[in-house]
């Protein structure tokens, strides 16, 4: 599992330079062990060049795919799998693969559903299913579909510029799937052959070849980008926490991932990245990183609306066959082959499926009656009407009649609801449209208008009205840490100072271990448990996204933040909900940028007082909450009294995690947009706004079920309308306000 | 008229962080088990009707609590309303069953003037190879402080039913005994929505009347 994962990463840093001694201590000792093999197959493949060329992520853009067929590409597929291990049966996995869809996979998922088994199999075993559905020109897309269906680190990772890529993505697939607990994959990942390897992302691709694909891919998918409006241009750091409109971004970042574990193996911003030839200091490293994710964002996007148009154009092709009169057979779908069928029609034996393309009008009234031309349904699922086998009593003709009857009708309802279902697809993604667009054109505005001047513009009515209405993704880290500041003056040297310290006690610690337990008895017992508890819960944090697993892309990357923090506030330590808050910054800024905003953040009064517990301090938080509670929302404040709901009960929760646990990603960001912008009021406020969203329904329940509803909140709690609740309730008592009531209990 | 239920108990889990505690509770409310959930941050709350004999039914308010030692001043304030507790610990780490001792008393100096029923429960019990706490060493602490003790697995789904009726019978013997009361104010233990409240002599002579056979 997670050994293996980082074995694969450590193999890249070993491929890398000799860092690889450089035992990071959180990185247990296992993670160092390489396969000879693989350390093998990546010399072949590499040719020796080691960094830039190392091609060993074989992953990327599939070679001549379009040329095979199903048969073949699922032929060599097992035969590599002969080749090299046992491969990780991602078909066996399918809930898997859903819950590693689920974070970011939104594309996956949508996908699969307009797509259903064909893309479904995309999704989940890129080798044959991609070739099933080979019509597409576009291998690479294809490709960059089978990954992202798996992972969005696997689609960062297809980047035109700089074979440098390739071993990242390398690192981070492997970091990624045995995130996704997918164990075997990594030793497999590196071809030992020209045979593909096995990698549910992969398609196939040869080593050596992928270089020379890679510019021909991104030409390709630059061309289509331009065709449609997607929403991350060309930027800096591709947000992932708008899920909804994007959500295949949710995990981009990526980038980070190759970086981070080489960063730890190797000790140092300094040492040589996969990425980029030329880097050699911070900065230039960063900017070429910010170079690097704009594309891999440009390919998320295009990846996605590669997904619709494969899934576009696959049918009309089908559609284009042509029909004889006995048309009513179309045969049976599978994976995207119809073959046409000129049989005559036999009275009873049908074979009908349902909601398959057909070419023919609607008005024949045959048996094999087709759906309608523009309508694109896809459904598998076989109805089938067959006779009576003979050496039973026949039907007698009225029974056959009243089944025909029922069948017909069956059908026709299966056909309505498809027809419904893509009726909907089609205006949900009109609506991503629609939004993207417009995060599209803030974006520019924040870009050219706001962030080159911000602090002349930042309190301009105009700007937080922008503000308001939600950062576009990838200025959204930038403005927090504006907005958050640092007060503090954490400088990132700063930084590599608690985490060199950090890593020298977790290296202590693991080995002296127990032996001294008996001196130093309390501290080393806080240090210990906040140890343990930081790995602990690290593992624990958004477990959907898969990412801050141990072995996932950002698992070191937040165990660094929060171990720096510790050495850094040893009176603050490690509560549980910090790791909530660090993975939200790390998802949206470079590490050090991360820990700057995290520990400025930390140290805000109201942070500070709810992560020590300074009880008397967080009563009167609750006090000042409840005088705006009962003037805002009246009945539902008697509610709560009467049942003794007390506000610590759910604000504790929220306030700790500034609602990254209990709001989805994506309007938890929203909040924080707003936070970063008026302070901790925002917070309450928010609370508020989420009491008012739900207010009818909490009427209505006792003690313990309002307390699970608000511990719990639903899943599908929308932005907009949470906004336009917190926008409903001023923080206005009388004429006080927020901070003048506070003072007033403090 | 029946009851949907006789009395609602609730019930306290406390332990050290990451012995299990979520994940029991969610085996026993939800039925399932998650590899990977949230660490507790404050307080969740779940609920569960147990029938502890035929026809007698018990609501259960659990009270699932951070076990990071930071947030025992939150928690300790929730002893109070509570009639029973679970007190878990991870029989593969020592150190939680150590802390163990801690707990009660943290427990007891804040439930007053009430008083809490608890049942010490060493969880994790599938992880037999990595088992650090005896069976035996738990019986006698648990003997020492006058609880029962059970081992349980959230994830094999070992005695979890078991370790929660178990403790939420003791509490209605009590119940019954007159040794725990309701209490106005106080929300350890409410009664159902019955028209007659059951007492035990009451019950006793009502099935004795019914016994005429």
């Amino acid at each position: 599992m997670d050994g293996n994962a980082l074995q694969r990463i450590s193999l890249a840093e070993k491929n890398k330079e000799s860092s690889a001694e450089e035992v990071d201590a959180c990185h247990p000792p296992l993670n160092f062990v390489t396969a000879a093999e693989t350390v093998e197959s990546l010399k072949h493949s590499c040719n020796g060049q080691l960094e830039l060329s190392c091609t060993a992520a074989s992953r990327t853009v599939p070679e001549g795919l379009s040329n095979w067929d199903t048969d073949s590409v699922i032929q060599s597929t097992l035969s590599s799998d002969a080749v090299i291990r046992p491969p990780i049966n991602w078909s066996m996995t399918p809930d898997k693969e859903a819950k590693m869809a689920n974070g970011g996979l939104f594309i996956g998922h949508s996908s699969a559903k307009l797509h259903t088994e064909t893309v479904v199999t995309i999704i989940l075993d890129g080798a044959a299913t991609c070739l099933s559905n080979t019509q597409c020109e576009k291998p690479s897309s294809i490709a960059m579909s089978a990954r992202e269906g798996h992972h969005e680190s696997c689609n960062i990772r297809v980047e035109p510029d700089g074979a440098g890529a390739q071993p990242r993505t390398q690192a981070n697939v492997a970091g990624d799937l045995s995130g996704g607990a997918t164990s075997n994959l990594n030793s497999q990942s590196l071809p030992s052959s020209p045979a593909p390897t096995k990698d549910p992302c992969r398609v196939s691709a040869k080593p050596d070849t992928i270089q020379g694909e890679e510019p021909s891919a991104s030409g390709h998918l630059g061309d289509d980008l331009s065709s449609r409006p997607h929403p991350q241009a060309l930027r800096t750091r591709t947000v992932p926490n708008s899920v909804s409109y994007d959500s295949s971004t949710i995990l981009s970042p990526g980038e980070e991932d190759g970086e981070t574990f080489a960063e730890l193996g190797a000790q140092g911003h300094s040492d040589l990245r996969f990425m980029d030839v030329s880097l050699s200091s911070r900065n230039t490293f960063e900017s070429s990183r910010r170079g690097m994710k704009c594309v891999s964002s440009l390919k998320i996007a295009h990846s996605l609306s590669w997904l619709f148009c494969l899934v576009r154009s696959l049918f009309p092709k089908k559609q284009r066959e042509p029909k004889g009169p006995s048309q009513n057979v179309p045969g049976w779908k599978l994976f995207g082959k119809v073959p046409a069928r000129e049989s005559a029609p036999k009275d009873s034996r049908t074979i009908q499926q349902v909601g398959v393309p057909a070419g023919t009008s609607p008005t024949q009234p045959q048996q094999g009656r087709r759906k309608n031309l523009e309508f694109e349904p896809l459904s598998t699922t076989a109805l089938i009407l067959e006779d009576r086998p003979a050496n039973l009593p026949a039907k007698s003709v009225e029974e056959a009649q009243r089944h025909r009857q029922e069948y017909d009708e069956m059908v026709a309802e299966a056909k309505k609801r498809e027809l419904k279902e893509a009726q909907r697809k089609r205006k949900e993604m009109k609506e991503r449209f629609k939004q993207e667009e417009s995060i599209a054109n803030a974006m520019v505005v924040w870009n050219n208008d706001i962030l080159p001047n911000w602090e002349n513009m930042r309190n301009t009515r105009r700007v937080r009205e922008l503000w308001w209405q939600g950062l576009p993704p990838n200025v959204r880290g930038k403005v927090w840490s504006l907005a958050i500041g640092n007060e503090l003056n954490i400088t990132p040297e700063l930084y590599e100072i608690f985490l060199s310290r950090a890593k020298e006690r977790w290296r202590s610690f693991s080995e002296t271990g127990s032996e001294t337990e008996a001196d130093d008895g309390a501290s080393l017992a806080d240090r210990e448990s906040s140890l343990d508890l930081i790995k602990l819960d690290i593992s624990r944090t958004f477990p959907p996204l898969f990412i801050f697993q141990k072995g996932g892309p950002y698992h070191d990357l937040l165990h660094s933040v929060l171990g720096a923090y510790t050495c850094y506030r040893p009176d603050v330590g490690y509560v549980q909900g910090m790791s909530f808050i660090a993975a939200v910054l790390i998802l949206n800024l470079e590490e050090a940028d991360a820990f700057i905003a995290f520990a400025n953040l930390l140290n805000k009064p109201c942070q500070l007082a709810f992560f020590r517990v300074d009880h008397d301090l967080m009563l009167k938080y609750f006090a000042a909450f409840e005088v705006f509670f009962e003037e805002n929302l009246p009945r539902l404040f008697n509610h709560f009294q009467s049942s003794n709901l007390t506000p610590d009960l759910y604000l504790i929760d929220w306030i700790f995690t500034l609602y990254s646990k209990s709001l989805p990603l994506d309007v938890a960001c929203r909040v924080w947009d707003v936070f970063c912008r008026d302070g901790e009021e925002f917070l309450f406020r928010t609370g508020l706004g989420i009491l008012r969203l739900y207010e009818d329904v909490l009427l209505q329940l006792d003690f313990i079920r309002s307390a699970q509803f608000l511990t719990r909140l639903p899943e599908d709690i929308g932005s907009d309308r949470l906004f336009a609740c917190i926008a409903a309730a001023p923080m206005l008592n009388g004429n006080r306000k927020w901070s003048q009531v506070k003072n007033g209990y403090v | 008229m029946e009851a949907i239920w006789l009395y609602q108990f609730r019930l306290i889990v406390i332990g050290d962080s990451t012995v299990g505690k979520s994940c029991l509770i969610r085996r026993f409310t939800e039925g399932r088990f998650a590899q990977v959930s949230d660490p507790t941050v404050g307080v969740d709350f779940f609920s569960r009707l147990v029938e502890i004999e035929p026809g007698k039914r018990i609501k259960l308010q659990i009270w699932d609590t951070a076990g990071q030692e930071r947030f025992r001043s939150i928690t300790r304030a929730y002893y109070r309303n509570s009639v029973g507790g679970l007190l878990l610990f991870d029989i593969t780490n020592r150190r939680s069953f150590q802390n163990v001792h801690d707990w009660l008393e943290e427990a007891r100096s804040h439930v007053q003037p009430h008083s809490i029923v608890f049942l010490l429960v060493g969880h994790k019990c599938d992880l037999e190879p990595q088992r650090q706490v005896t069976r035996q060493e738990a019986e006698k602490l648990a003997g020492a402080y006058g609880m029962r003790y059970v081992e349980t697995s959230a994830r094999d789904a070992i005695n979890v039913e078991h370790a929660f009726t178990e403790l939420t019978r003791d509490i209605f013997q009590l119940v019954r005994s007159g040794d725990i009361t309701i209490q106005e104010g106080w929300e350890g233990v409410k009664s159902g929505f019955v028209p007659n409240v059951v007492h035990s002599s009451e019950e006793v002579t009502k099935s004795d009347r019914r016994c005429l056979c």
